[in-house]
């Protein structure tokens, strides 16, 4: 089958070819005028020579009846006349003709159309007379003078005419082998652009139905448009695929993390219902703020991510980040030192303000104390640290917990992808996310380390 | 005397559910369901609060809060919102609100907010530079930065100094954590662990431990209150 790009639903549109026939109209366009040049070329070569060969037999003839004329006059010439013509040829005229054009002697049309005459004529191609059968083709004749009349020597172009004849169906043949030709060759360009482009439909058709897995083969590397077209789309299904996965597990987590404080939400208020002390049920209903105050601050943690990562930097102010990190101590040392361990200080940068969203920044540093407290362990030491090289300025928050394994890392910093381990604390998810998406709003990255024992979880930024 | 609220907000459900939360709690509420009425009502000039929703048909929130603050009028605004981030906090404060509740909201949040913006008005009306608060027993010493309860000094550092004096300037009225954090520590997100309850904590062993009566009280399910009387 002709692949059909317009077998795909479009909008209703005015009438217009398929690709395919416009490339196979196209290779026979092409086929044909090549071929007709050529035939064209051939025909007028052919032509001129056969034009010159009559040509040069006929002055040679007349050449040399008029010298029979001279030596012998007209009755030797009439006797060459009369025996020159070979019996079954028709074509060949040789007369004497008078002034008027009036034949006299010799084969040729009654009445002879003299252009010019009596001027003698070298050679010249034209109808010779108005009667049959030199009315009906043009002949090749000289016309000399001989004394008072004319002698007429030529031949019709019949040789001429059957070259022709051939010539035209050499020209019909011509264009039937274009025709083929070109539907041919629209048919195996078609077949293998359509092919190529199919493949690449079929993917698309592919991932559109869910696999997401489909790739377009392709040379690695190549330089023509099919191989861009394929490293091209290849690319973006990457980034699909990656988009999607990312999609999941934040739908899948966020369902999960929500579920959990909902059937609590839940439980609660149906305990609160049935509870029939009043007091009891005061208390019930309480517990039951506490829950949905949860389940609102992971919806804004959300909502405060997805705008991390589409935010514009006129919400960035100069910040001194000396100050930023001994604020955060100042907040946190006695929460840290309350859930019985240490808190340390380390500020290593010493000058420059940098520019970057303080209060992001802030809830971002406070989500790796945060999650610090519920990993490290009780007894345990907490260590924020500030530091700067030329090019990175590090807010660093190091824990002496169990850390996380190398292998694990990546997903730890993956969106909702909390480890199965910590699945028991809740919210813990989001606020690792949240500090990613700062770290790319400010243009740096979360780095997890390990600490020996314990975790180093950095939020780099570039020093500006 | 009653005072009167102004509740703009095009959501009929929230708007009734404010006016009788704030009609049983004994204030006088009118209502305005766009912002072109609601500046029109803002700038009659008598009432003393107002409380209006961010997203409005016709003049937005935003937009209005500017006109009433451009025509001069310096009735304290506190602007309720479903946007909740961090920056959008701080555009309304910007705009010329003088505080920011995301929605849902508790009544015992909104409440000590409406009371904290009162008192303020309250304070700058009666133009009396404070140089000492004193609840009960404590004094406290804005000049000198010190604390003395029943005749005895109480050390403090600077952030536990001014978490003092915000409860002071509100004795009696019950200040959330929110309010702390915004106030205090100038953040405006929540940091979802117990923060503020671990510096009142430290602060209340300071100003409690020794002494004969409680004076820092827990409000369950709203926040701190500082009074003599339990």
């Amino acid at each position: 089958m002709v692949p059909d790009t317009d077998s795909l639903p479009t909008v209703k549109r005015p009438f217009r070819l398929t690709v395919t026939a416009r490339i196979a109209l196209l290779a026979i366009g092409l086929a044909l005028v090549s071929n007709l040049v050529l035939v064209a070329f051939v025909w007028q070569q052919i032509r001129d020579d056969s034009v010159d060969a009559l040509r040069r037999d006929t002055i040679e003839q007349s050449d040399a009846l008029v010298s029979v004329w001279r030596s012998g006059g007209e009755p030797a010439l009439s006797r060459a006349i009369a025996e020159a013509r070979a019996p079954g040829d028709f074509s060949l005229i040789l007369a004497i003709v008078d002034g008027s054009g009036q034949r006299r002697v010799g084969v040729g049309p009654q009445d002879i159309t003299l252009v010019g005459a009596p001027e003698p004529t070298a050679f010249r191609i034209g109808k010779i007379g108005g009667d049959r059968p030199w009315s009906e083709r043009e002949a090749g004749y000289s016309v000399r003078r001989i004394g008072a009349n004319f002698l007429v020597s030529g031949r019709l172009l019949d040789d001429w005419e059957q070259e022709q004849r051939g010539i035209e169906q050499a020209m019909v043949a011509a264009t039937l082998l274009s025709l083929a030709l070109g539907l041919l060759v629209g048919l195996i360009v078609t077949r293998y652009v359509g092919h190529r482009l199919n493949e690449v439909a079929d993917v698309i058709e592919g991932v559109a139905a869910g696999d997401l897995t489909r790739r377009v083969r392709g040379v690695p590397g190549g330089q023509d448009a099919f191989d861009r077209l394929a490293s091209r789309l290849n690319a973006m299904l990457d980034k699909l695929e990656r988009l999607m996965t990312e999609l999941r597990v934040v739908t899948d987590g966020f369902a999960h993390d929500l579920r959990s404080p909902l059937a609590r939400l839940r439980s609660k208020a149906e305990a609160a219902v049935l509870q029939s002390d009043p007091e009891a049920r005061e208390a019930a209903m309480g517990g039951l703020l506490v829950e949905t105050d949860l389940v609102m601050r992971m919806l804004t943690t959300l909502i405060e991510i997805s705008r991390a990562e589409s935010l514009s930097r006129d919400r960035f102010t100069s910040v001194d980040p000396k100050a930023l990190v001994e604020e955060i101590a100042e907040l946190y040392a006695p929460v840290v030192e309350d859930a019985g361990m240490t808190f340390t200080t380390a500020i290593e940068a010493t000058s420059g303000r940098v520019i970057l969203h303080r209060e992001l920044m802030t809830q971002a540093i406070t989500n790796l104390i945060d999650n610090a407290l519920r990993h490290a362990g009780a007894g345990r030491s907490v260590t924020l640290r500030l530091s700067r090289d030329d090019r990175e300025l590090r807010f660093q928050v190091e824990d002496r917990g169990t850390g996380i394994a190398e292998a694990d890392r990546a997903l730890a910093l993956r969106r909702f992808g909390r480890l199965d381990g910590a699945r028991t604390t809740p919210g813990a998810g989001l606020g690792m996310a949240l500090v990613e998406a700062v770290a790319r709003l400010h243009g740096g990255h979360l780095a997890l380390d390990d600490n020996a024992p314990g975790l180093i979880a950095a939020i780099v930024v570039p020093a500006d | 005397m009653t005072r009167k609220i102004l509740i703009v907000e095009d959501d009929a459900g929230t708007a009734a559910y404010l006016a009788k939360g704030l009609g049983q709690a004994g204030f006088s509420v009118e209502t305005a369901v766009n912002g072109r009425d609601g500046l029109f009502l803002a700038s009659e000039g008598v009432v003393d609060l107002i409380i209006a929703d961010r997203m409005l048909p016709g003049l937005d929130g935003l937009a209005m809060i500017g006109a009433i603050r451009a025509a001069g009028i310096r009735t304290p605004v506190l602007m309720l919102s479903a946007l909740a981030t961090v920056d959008d906090r701080i555009d309304g404060l910007k705009a010329g609100a003088d505080d920011y509740l995301c929605k849902p909201f508790s009544f015992a949040e909104l409440f000590a907010r409406i009371e904290a913006l009162l008192r303020r008005v309250d304070l700058a009306v009666a133009k009396n530079q404070v140089t000492k608060l004193s609840v009960g027993d404590l004094e406290i010493d804005l000049l000198a930065r010190t604390v003395t309860r029943e005749g005895r000094s109480i050390p403090l550092g600077a952030r536990e100094f001014n978490l003092l004096e915000y409860l002071a300037r509100h004795a009696g009225q019950v200040v959330t954590r929110t309010m702390m954090l915004e106030k205090i520590w100038n953040y405006h997100f929540d940091p979802g662990s117990n923060v503020v309850d671990v510096h009142i904590g430290r602060l209340r062993r300071k100003i409690e431990d020794g002494f004969r009566a409680p004076i820092l009280h827990t409000v369950r399910g709203a926040g701190y209150r500082l009074s003599a009387d339990g």
